[in-house]
């Protein structure tokens, strides 16, 4: 079952860093987000180092969204999904397996860019440690909650906004407590652990209990 | 029948789990005070607050502290009944707002402890009776 | 052990049409009265005039809540018993809790305005009911993408189950956190906080607009038994006319 679940986690990964639409498309979104905002603000340095820290924020929740639908799509067209419910591994480990390699490929080369791209923004240098935090813990719940959109819209042709209306809902409070996070760090009157450890917790609620809830959405599609 | 106790119990066990976990994450959160839309004078005192960030500050209008003497300008203190706080505000007051009551203030913290408003909203609570019967509360109090 | 009867499309189909003019008629007397006393009712010692808003602000808000928890209830029914008329009950409540949730947002901004100061704030309860017309919002958007009814219905169940913890977060962040949105007035420790006078009012337009709930929902049910037969009545018909002198068992399968 380990090895299965190893080999899944790996093929993954490996799908989705030479594919296109994977960790690039993540990347690019960035990219074209960051570029655009000076133009769309005016490049105000005080007004652009108050909005750095939740524009990239918003940013790696984008482009979760927008790589989600890659979650199981290609499996579901080629009947591998199929395989999976008879295969020895459980589906639900199936899920895990997927939503890690999603974080790993999207939220983790994203995290680690969000500080360079915040020089442009004039990002707080004792913002960039609270913001690759919160970023790697929450975007583990962002990808694992983000599975079960991805399985209830997965027979629909064009599943990509339905799945990010579906989701916005349980986005929200991940975004909330990922900027108030930053927030306490950089003014206070909180200390970064407490909303930090919130972070935490969300992360590992999702962790555990949204496989159940996508592999039950992904075997109704199946049947 | 059994297959469907078998479901109920299963989805049952995973709607358990799963409001116990985010039950008990709420609860840490409602201890801990992180969700605050506004910040108490006591915590805008004890803490350090880095100036020039916005924020919200909220709590009692002081008796008798609201100065409307300098123009355009209103200046109040907001108190929670340990620590007060100056504000100074220029702009239109809510109908609501009044002293001893309750309001929530939008703006920076300046130096000198002063804090410098943009918008004052002001904050009501959940008692409603008649104007008649405030009254004779008010004298029983007394 | 009669309610489980009609979980019967046909005796709930003859329920529903037996008892819908009394529903509408008792609507109509508690609304009527509700505005009476609403009107009748005295000021505030604070808000004055402006207190009025709460006799529809606060049912709608109660409405809104409760016709999720109907559909969370409906999700079991689906996800356990597999019953078709859960996943008809779901359909039929989710817009109507649509508009009763954006109702109580622009109800709620109304009084915002004079009474705070500003029409919206980003306060925790805010927010969450907020969250609450999304998550209507995305229960309907998925019930109309997947055309299979049985499979949507499952995953329109899982998305509502899912979304269930979003309901005591409302309830409680006036509690909880510090809010601009005052505490609840009258599901509260220490007894309701408002006056008898206001109370009256508040009670029965609470009971006329759960009234008009219960006929919206209703009559939406029965719409979506209806239209289902139509279109299964076609497909039965389409395909007797492909191969005549087979009889498909589609009826069956969807009601």
């Amino acid at each position: 079952m380990r090895t299965a679940f190893l080999a899944l986690l790996r093929r993954d990964i490996y799908l989705s860093v030479r594919q296109e639409g994977g960790s690039g498309v993540a990347l690019g979104f960035l990219l074209v987000v960051v570029s655009l905002l000076p133009f769309g603000v005016g490049p105000d340095l005080g007004l652009l180092r108050q909005l750095a820290p939740g524009l990239l924020w918003t940013a790696l929740l984008l482009a979760t969204l927008l790589t989600l639908d890659r979650l199981f799509i290609s499996d579901y067209e080629d009947g591998l999904l199929e395989l999976f419910m008879t295969a020895s591994l459980p589906l639900e480990l199936a899920v895990v397996a997927k939503a890690f390699s999603h974080w790993l490929t999207t939220t983790l080369p994203l995290a680690f860019a969000a500080p360079l791209f915040g020089i442009v923004l004039n990002l707080e240098s004792i913002a960039v440690l609270p913001l690759i935090a919160t970023m790697l813990i929450g975007g583990l719940t962002l990808s694992f909650v983000g599975t079960i959109g991805a399985a209830l819209t997965l027979t629909l042709r064009r599943g990509g906004l339905l799945t990010a209306i579906l989701i916005l809902p349980f986005y929200i409070p991940v975004l909330i407590f990922g900027i108030l996070s930053i927030d306490a760090a950089l003014v206070g009157p909180l200390s970064f652990g407490v909303p930090f450890m919130i972070l935490v917790s969300m992360a590992l609620c999702a962790m555990s209990l949204t496989p159940f809830a996508a592999a039950a959405a992904l075997r109704s599609a199946l049947e | 029948m059994k297959r469907k106790w078998r479901r109920l119990f299963l989805i049952g066990l995973f709607v358990s789990f799963f409001s116990t976990a985010v039950g008990s994450t709420l609860y840490v959160l409602s201890r801990l005070d992180v969700l605050t839309f506004f910040y108490s004078p006591t915590d805008l005192v004890r803490k350090n607050i880095l100036s020039g960030f916005r924020l919200r500050l909220g709590g009692l209008v002081e008796e008798g502290s609201v100065d409307r003497s300098s123009g355009k300008m209103v200046s109040f203190r907001v108190t929670d009944l340990k620590q007060s706080i100056l504000v100074r505000y220029t702009g239109i007051l809510p109908a609501l707002f009044r002293e001893g009551q309750g309001v929530v203030v939008e703006g920076i913290l300046g130096n000198e402890g002063v804090f410098i408003a943009d918008r004052v909203m002001a904050k009501h609570d959940e008692v409603y009776m008649p104007p008649e019967v405030a009254e004779s509360l008010k004298e029983k109090d007394i | 052990m009669v309610f489980l009867r009609l979980t019967n499309p046909n005796l709930f189909l003859r329920f529903v049409d037996l008892f819908f003019p009394w529903l509408a008629a008792a609507a109509g007397l508690c609304l009527c009265g509700g505005l009476y006393f609403s009107f009748m009712s005295p000021p505030d010692y604070q808000q004055g005039e402006l207190v009025r808003i709460i006799y529809v602000h606060v049912p709608m808000a109660w409405l809104s809540m409760g016709c999720y928890f109907l559909i969370a209830v409906s999700a079991l029914g689906t996800l356990v018993w597999r019953h078709p008329l859960a996943d008809v009950s779901i359909r039929a409540a989710a817009p109507v809790g649509a508009v009763f949730t954006a109702l109580t947002l622009v109800t709620g901004s109304i009084w915002a305005l004079p009474t705070w100061g500003v029409p919206w704030v980003w306060d925790a309860r805010l927010t969450s009911v907020l969250i609450l017309f999304f998550l209507y919002l995305g229960l309907i958007a998925l019930s109309h993408a997947i055309e299979d009814l049985r499979r949507s219905g499952r995953a329109v169940a899982i998305l509502a189950l899912v979304g269930l913890i979003n309901l005591p977060i409302i309830k409680f962040s006036v509690n909880w956190w510090s809010t601009l949105h005052q505490p609840a007035s009258l599901i509260r420790s220490g007894g309701p906080s408002l006056h008898p006078d206001m109370l009256r009012p508040l009670l029965m337009m609470a009971l006329g607009f759960s009234l008009v709930f219960v006929l919206l929902y209703l009559m939406r049910m029965r719409n979506e038994i209806l239209y289902r037969r139509v279109t299964s009545l076609r497909q039965m018909q389409a395909r007797l006319q492909a191969s005549p002198g087979t009889l498909p068992d589609v009826f069956g399968e969807v009601l």
